[in-house]
């Protein structure tokens, strides 16, 4: 009974809604596309990162074994060519490079038009620290949230070296608020080739990351190989890692 | 007419028809489980926001709350260490044993009025209530448990199907249903019906002893112990060891400053959550009240308003006990909406 309502008064207030705006009505996938955001990784300035597998980080000279590699993407806008922003809602996304080092995240319903630019944040903004039981990439069951000292662990790199003085590397980057503070906002132009979104289906904006940077202040995971908690070496890295991403193209 | 609503007291029924009068058909607002804010009390921190108080996600989170399956033995629940005989406080143990009879380093607190803090644990290192429960459910010396198990474990469960259909209408159990379940009920562990709320309403009077008692506690402890939570919810060091086994606040945020300090404990129900402290190293009201007259030890945190103790002379220990006395609310231990449900 309340359904026949509520499909009664839906289809009242579509019926309404058409008699206004015909344009509205149009099914959205005839006018909107999704574009793929692909992050590769590079090491040593070519595409040799790899979990599993002994690197020389050129950095500090450090052999790192990398087990786990995962970091929070959010809240991705594009750029329209008018000076406007597409913006991607409940835009939240933990890359996992053990399944993949070029993540792929989806943009759906991105409308068809020019876009010059991708902006994004790396790790996940305060306000969803801070406002209880998240679900989907956010959900605390992922084991990047710490339980003890509420916030998301934005990045969480682990794995075994013989530079380090346990023989393994953890680190565990986070914080959200004041100095400890490692969520950053990145935007990228596209310069002088502008993403047409035309409805083809073929749409990918590549940008690339590098590892290795991570240590380019901190050092040798001999000096330092565990941080698990906000803090200035959080930020430290956190801060020169972020700092790699850099835009390298677009397939249209 | 439903059942529930006959089981309402008259007054709230007139309530209802007065509502239904005014052409509105829900009673939902008046029911007895239903959130209340005293108005003398502050407002509230958690508002429910993104999680609307329904009766089947307050049951739901009571469930969940007596359940010992959450636990890796299923030996433990929440209210394990957090009992309702105990105002929901540990069982008058310095320190409660998790799963495997381990234990922590920290006394249980008493869980109530949650709803108003504005950060949980001893240092504080939880900002919300919805994220409070997964640092118990998941510590090695508590329930030791996953939420991914946690969640498993309920979907192997007919009953807790059909509980989070009743929620949330549909079977499909997730992490954050569990916990926004748990918050509605953790929120509605209310205490505001002890000797001195009933006299902050005009519904009793102090006898003498208190009411001296409550003169002196507004002057020497109400700094700290803010009526009427009876906390400021504030981070301190009340002078207990020169050099601190338990660093407390400083674990969370690494300052210098905050090393030593815990939260300032709501007083509510004080003379039933014995023993006293992070780490319950005083038994009796009697043991506190000596430390704060002659037994503060001196540190470089140490709170500015200790340093020179809180002199208590003559009877004045006394009658600051038959004041807190007063703090005891025995409708929060019976209610029978809070109690473990029957199987």
């Amino acid at each position: 009974m309340k359904n026949n309502i509520i499909w009664g008064l839906t289809a009242l207030f579509l019926s309404v809604a058409t008699g206004c705006k015909k344009d509205k009505i149009t099914p959205a996938n005839a006018e909107t596309d999704t574009v793929i955001l692909k992050i590769e990784h590079s090491w040593q300035d070519s595409l040799a990162f790899a979990l599993n597998t002994d690197l020389i980080n050129p950095l500090t000279n450090d052999t790192l074994n990398f087990v786990t590699f995962k970091y929070y993407i959010s809240n991705i806008r594009l750029k329209k060519a008018d000076g406007s922003w597409w913006t991607q809602p409940n835009s939240y996304f933990l890359l996992d490079l053990s399944e993949g080092t070029t993540p792929s995240v989806p943009l759906a319903g991105v409308p068809k038009g020019e876009y010059t630019a991708v902006e994004y944040v790396l790790g996940v903004d305060s306000t969803r620290n801070v406002s209880g039981a998240q679900d989907g990439a956010l959900s605390p069951s992922l084991g990047m949230f710490w339980s003890w000292n509420s916030g998301y662990i934005m990045l969480k790199a682990e794995g075994t070296s013989p530079n380090a003085g346990m023989g393994s590397f953890t680190f565990h980057l986070g914080g959200f608020s004041g100095a400890n503070n490692i969520v950053t906002k990145r935007s990228h132009n596209f310069g002088s080739n502008s993403l047409s979104v035309t409805g083809n289906g073929n749409c990918e904006i590549r940008l690339s990351a590098a590892p290795e940077t991570l240590w380019a202040t901190s050092g040798s995971v001999s000096g330092n190989s565990m941080i698990h908690m906000p803090g200035t070496g959080a930020k430290t890295m956190a801060d020169d890692f972020y700092a790699s991403f850099a835009f390298k193209q677009i397939y249209e | 007419m439903n059942k529930r609503i006959l089981q309402l007291p008259a007054a709230l029924l007139a309530g209802s028809l007065l509502l239904s009068s005014c052409g509105k058909e829900k009673v939902e607002a008046i029911k007895k489980w239903g959130f209340r804010s005293p108005d003398y009390f502050p407002a509230p921190a958690y508002n429910f926001e993104n999680n609307q108080q329904t009766y089947a996600k307050f049951n739901l989170g009571r469930m969940l709350f007596y359940d010992p399956m959450l636990s890796s033995d299923g030996m433990v629940s929440c209210a394990s260490c957090h009992a309702q005989s105990h105002a929901f406080a540990g069982h008058n143990t310095a320190l409660s044993p998790g799963v495997n009879n381990l234990v922590g380093t920290r006394n249980s607190p008493g869980i109530f009025n949650m709803a108003w803090s504005p950060a949980f644990m001893w240092d504080g290192g939880i900002n919300h209530i919805e994220v409070m429960p997964i640092a118990p459910l998941t510590n090695p010396v508590e329930m030791n448990e996953t939420l991914a198990n946690i969640v498993a474990k309920l979907q192997q469960s007919d009953k807790y199907k059909k509980l989070f259909k009743e929620a949330y209408g549909k079977d499909e159990i997730t992490d954050q249903k569990v916990l926004k379940a748990f918050a509605q009920y953790l929120a509605m562990l209310i205490s505001d019906n002890s000797k001195y709320d009933q006299v902050k309403r005009g519904e009793a009077t102090f006898t003498e002893a208190e009411q001296q008692g409550y003169a002196l506690f507004q002057q020497k402890c109400s700094q700290c112990h803010t009526e009427p939570l009876f906390t400021d919810h504030s981070y301190r060091n009340n002078g207990l060891d020169q050099n601190f086994q338990d660093e407390g606040r400083f674990l969370i945020t690494q300052q210098e400053s905050d090393r030593g300090k815990f939260k300032v404990p709501s007083l509510r129900n004080v003379a039933l959550t014995y023993p006293y402290m992070h780490d319950g190293r005083y038994f009796t009201l009697n043991d506190v009240l000596n430390h704060y007259n002659n037994g503060i030890q001196h540190s470089a945190t140490l709170d500015p308003s200790l340093e020179n103790g809180i002199p208590l002379p003559g009877n004045e220990k006394t009658l600051l006990i038959a004041f807190l006395k007063t703090l005891s609310d025995y409708e929060l231990m019976n209610n029978t909406w809070l109690a473990e449900p029957k199987q």
